[in-house]
């Protein structure tokens, strides 16, 4: 596939490193030509120098045998009216990186088709619910949505003495309360373990749970987390994230305390936000924090520009006694040492993007895909083809490859938590976790 | 017309108070026509006046030039002017009549009516010639929606400059426009306004009231003025054109541009207008402690409540119709009263006071502040129906309301220098600057204002103008800044 990336900021960068390693050809505009050589030199592509929205450098970039366009340069506009020329062009698929919430139209009056967009991504928005789901269910670290939400991914950690610790899971897929819900991958010591039957939780491991979103705060009280209510959540850093998530609040009618350095910003949240509290302070001053009694809130999350910053300040609310602290994180390579450092969950408005572009460049059979952060594992959904060699076969008795597993069947209006005796039949929609080294025999089986 | 086309500010200033008078002829003219069909004789007063006004205005008119445009300073002192002129013009009826002897009770007889006010010096109204009652009707219904405006809507060279004008009349701290030409603003405004008062003349009269009250009643309700034909008010109608008057009173109360836009969006703008919501709820609250400590067991609870909301919705929106003597009531319910003519209706009503946005930004604001003694490094807001309230404008607002209480501090005693009781001076000032009608202790609703004296009516005159434009309109007149340069 011919793809066409619109801007070599992080996003386009991580697009189009991740694309040309799956063997696509990629080519690249960029504006900055100190990008263009950066890129030049750390990705196998075609980098064109020039205005993204220019019909003469579209043409030279070979906009007329482009199958695929990803506008994601900083600039909707650029985006946006890229789309719109790509669409004369005739390119199949194009997706654009929209932020300012002002152009994503409620009334229908101009729907993203019109503007010849088949998907419009709001890398802001897309961080906010993510942290908004994090903040939602106390202990987890990770949240991903399937079948439109009809299948939810969880991440948490057990706590030391949860009831579920030290049971193998083979014993607790036979209690019928517990059978409801999947644990689909375990992280030990940096490792990502695709657990079997066998294998057994530890104190302190995180967990992924595979589920129905209706059943899997039953996994809350068995890892050790109770007597949790999200009532105030403190945000520091008025970014637009914040602003998303402030907003997403007051319409759950949740406290929310808001943190903005910046005056005129301050003022201009105050001005938008209703039942929030706007304050003009720093995110890393003590002072401030202890006034406002942050310890007291139910949730900190860190959205300043600067990953340093939120992972100081997410560490003095959680010394203060913040329960759950979430840090947003620009750099991917920080990721990891998230959790290692006693932060709850990162979160990451570009890997966000990313993720979303990606699942939907994948797609054909692949439907979703979910990375999970700080593991080497994917959660990947496919549409099962008839190619499948195991169809009506009871899941016991077929070898998948050694680092996957099947999380969860749909079938029609059904979702499926499986245990040993079910079978994936041709035509159902599944869920399949593997670690990345087996990411292509888990294609070619199901695909 | 003189050649020279030197432009002026007096110039320009007087035209347009020229072209105001000559409209106040057109509306003595009119009411002579029903000094006609009246047959009472009042045709010839009411024609003489008409014919001195147009005198005056086609004269300053004739020296003048049609202003090219008006600046905001200009804008402020013809409107100031204007009202000031056309309350003179308004007195002459009364004078030529010999239905008011004194000049100085005839210019506040007018300026009563013109600013809705509804204060009289009549002992004994049902005495005074139909046609000229009418006048005094119509001066209330004139002045309700403003003059001014309905010049904007009629004259259309007004329309330059004619926000500067708009402005400088309609009521509240910022100004809705309906549509984006200033003169189709007006236009729809004086529409709804005559709209709303043929309604209420048909119910009138299916209420049972004669053509001639009906239509005074009408007239002198939708400005929320209070003139009446009887001696006794609306105690002289039965219950159900009590609670007609009680709809319709509330009705003037509310921000005549809500009404417009709820003609074609339904109940949903007054629902979101905190405005409203804070005007509805001042008015039922207020009506509950009225009628909780005026209820006497025995009497009938349908007209304990008629009587208490009559009262209240008739003073919050500066009415001034009585259907009761409320300085006979235990004074937990008088003072409950009292303070209601320091809320008045809502901005963009034809009510008077210091209007209900002023109070619910005050409210607010303090509110507001209270917080900060919480949170000393919050970002505070004020918001309006969730828009952010600029600082100036909040400025702007306590500004009005400080003046607003020394004007009544200033008047309270001056009146008291002519000799009245604490109470009534108090009430005397309030009910002027508010455009309230009726005081209390001596200037209670059956009582009148034959009693102030000479110069005590000056005073009130003046308070009225100064509350009817919102006092910075005036005051401006008095800023030397205002004639620089």
């Amino acid at each position: 596939m011919r793809i066409l990336i619109l801007g070599a900021g992080e996003v386009g960068f991580h697009l189009s490193r991740q694309l040309s390693e799956e063997g696509h050809d990629v080519v690249i505009i960029e504006q900055n030509r100190e990008r263009v050589r950066a890129i030049e030199h750390a990705v196998d592509a075609m980098v064109v120098h020039g205005n993204a929205a220019s019909l003469v450098t579209l043409e030279q970039a070979g906009i007329q045998r482009t199958d695929l366009l990803l506008a994601v340069t900083s600039l909707d506009e650029i985006n946006l009216m890229a789309c719109l020329s790509a669409s004369q062009y005739e390119v199949p698929i194009k997706i654009a990186r929209v932020s300012k919430p002002d152009y994503f139209d409620r009334s229908g009056i101009l729907p993203p088709e019109r503007l010849g967009v088949d998907r419009m991504i709001n890398p802001e928005r897309e961080c906010a619910i993510e942290t908004y789901q994090l903040l939602q269910s106390a202990a987890a670290t990770e949240i991903a949505q399937f079948e439109g939400g009809r299948v939810q991914l969880i991440g948490l950690r057990v706590r030391p003495g949860a009831p579920v610790a030290g049971r193998t899971l083979a014993e607790l897929g036979k209690e019928r309360r517990r059978s409801r819900y999947l644990v689909a991958a375990i992280v030990r010591g940096g490792k990502t373990i695709v657990p079997r039957g066998a294998d057994s939780i530890q104190d302190g491991d995180q967990i992924f749970v595979i589920g129905e979103p209706r059943h899997l705060p039953e996994i809350l009280p068995d890892a050790g987390y109770t007597g949790f209510s999200l009532d105030r959540v403190v945000i520091a850093g008025g970014s637009r994230e914040g602003l998303l998530l402030a907003q997403m609040l007051e319409e759950h009618r949740i406290g929310c305390t808001i943190l903005e350095s910046d005056r005129t910003r301050a003022v201009r949240l105050a001005e938008t936000l209703n039942s929030s509290l706007v304050l003009h302070g720093d995110a890393t001053d003590l002072d401030l924090l202890e006034m406002e009694g942050i310890g007291d809130a139910d949730g900190f999350v860190a959205y300043t520009g600067s990953d340093e910053t939120n992972l100081l300040s997410c560490l003095l609310a959680k010394n203060l006694g913040t329960p759950k602290v979430i840090a947003m994180i620009e750099r991917m390579n920080y990721i990891p040492l998230v959790s290692r450092v006693g932060v709850d969950a990162a979160v990451s408005p570009r890997l966000a993007t990313v993720n979303a572009i990606l699942s939907y460049v994948r797609r054909g059979s692949v439907l979703s895909v979910a990375t999970l952060k700080g593991t080497s594992a994917e959660a990947i959904e496919f549409d099962v083809a008839s190619t499948y060699p195991h169809a009506g076969v009871p899941l016991s008795a077929v070898k998948l490859p050694a680092g996957s597993l099947i999380g969860a069947i749909i079938r029609g209006e059904r979702v499926i938590i499986p245990q040993g005796s079910d079978a994936v039949r041709v035509g159902d929609r599944v869920i399949v976790f593997t670690l990345a080294d087996d990411i292509a025999q888990v294609e070619a089986l199901f695909a | 017309m003189p050649e020279s086309r030197g432009r002026s500010s007096l110039g320009d200033i007087t035209h347009v108070v020229a072209v105001i008078l000559l409209a106040t002829s057109v509306a003595l003219t009119v009411c002579a026509l029903g000094g006609i069909l009246l047959r009472d004789g009042s045709v010839y007063p009411l024609a003489a006046s008409a014919v001195i006004v147009a005198g005056v205005g086609g004269v300053g008119r004739y020296f003048t030039h049609v202003p090219d445009d008006l600046n905001h300073r200009e804008g402020f002192a013809t409107v100031s002017l204007a009202w000031t002129a056309v309350g003179i013009a308004g007195a002459i009826p009364y004078i030529a009549s010999g239905a008011i002897a004194s000049p100085i009770d005839a210019l506040f007889e007018s300026m009563s009516g013109f600013t809705t006010t509804g204060a009289t010096i009549l002992v004994d109204i049902e005495t005074v010639a139909p046609g000229i009652l009418l006048w005094r009707s119509l001066t209330q219904w004139l002045g309700g929606m403003g003059i001014i405006v309905l010049g904007i809507a009629v004259l259309p060279y007004l329309g330059v400059g004619g926000m500067q004008l708009f402005r400088a009349e309609v009521p509240g701290p910022t100004k809705d426009r309906l549509r984006p030409r200033i003169r189709e603003t007006a236009k729809l405004l004086w529409m709804v306004y005559a709209g709303l008062t043929l309604l209420l003349v048909a119910l009138f009269l299916i209420g049972g009231m004669s053509f001639f009250d009906a239509v005074n009643h009408a007239l002198t309700t939708l400005p929320t003025g209070g003139f009446s034909t009887r001696n006794a008010s609306m105690g002289a109608f039965p219950p159900f054109i009590h609670w007609v008057t009680v709809v319709f009173m509330y009705l003037a109360g509310i921000n005549f541009a809500l009404h417009y836009r709820a003609l074609r969006a339904g109940w949903q703008p007054y629902w979101r207008d905190g405005e409203w919501r804070l005007y509805t709820t001042i008015i039922a609250a207020a009506t509950l402690l009225v009628a909780v400590t005026t209820h006497v067991p025995g009497n009938s609870l349908e007209g304990t409540l008629r009587t208490a909301v009559f009262q209240v919705v008739s003073i919050v929106t500066t009415t001034g119709y009585g259907t009761a003597d409320y300085v006979l009531w235990a004074p937990f319910a008088q003072i409950s009263l009292f303070l209601l003519f320091f809320v008045g209706g809502m901005a963009g009503s034809t009510a008077g006071g210091p209007k209900v946005v002023r109070v619910l930004l005050i409210l607010k604001h303090g509110f507001g502040e209270m917080r900060r003694y919480l949170h000393p490094r919050a970002i505070l807001v004020t918001k309006l129906s969730g828009m952010p309230v600029p600082p100036e404008v909040m400025l702007n607002v306590f500004a009005f309301m400080i003046l607003y209480v020394g004007l009544f501090g200033v008047g309270t005693l001056l009146m008291a220098g002519t000799g009245m009781t604490l109470a009534s001076s108090a009430a005397a000032a309030a009910t002027s600057i508010s455009n309230v009608g009726p005081g209390f202790d001596q200037l209670g609703p059956t009582a009148n204002y034959a009693l102030v004296a000479g110069w005590g009516k000056l005073v009130m005159v003046v308070l009225m103008l100064v509350g009817r434009l919102e006092i910075y309109t005036v005051l401006l007149l008095f800023h030397p800044g205002l004639w620089k340069r």
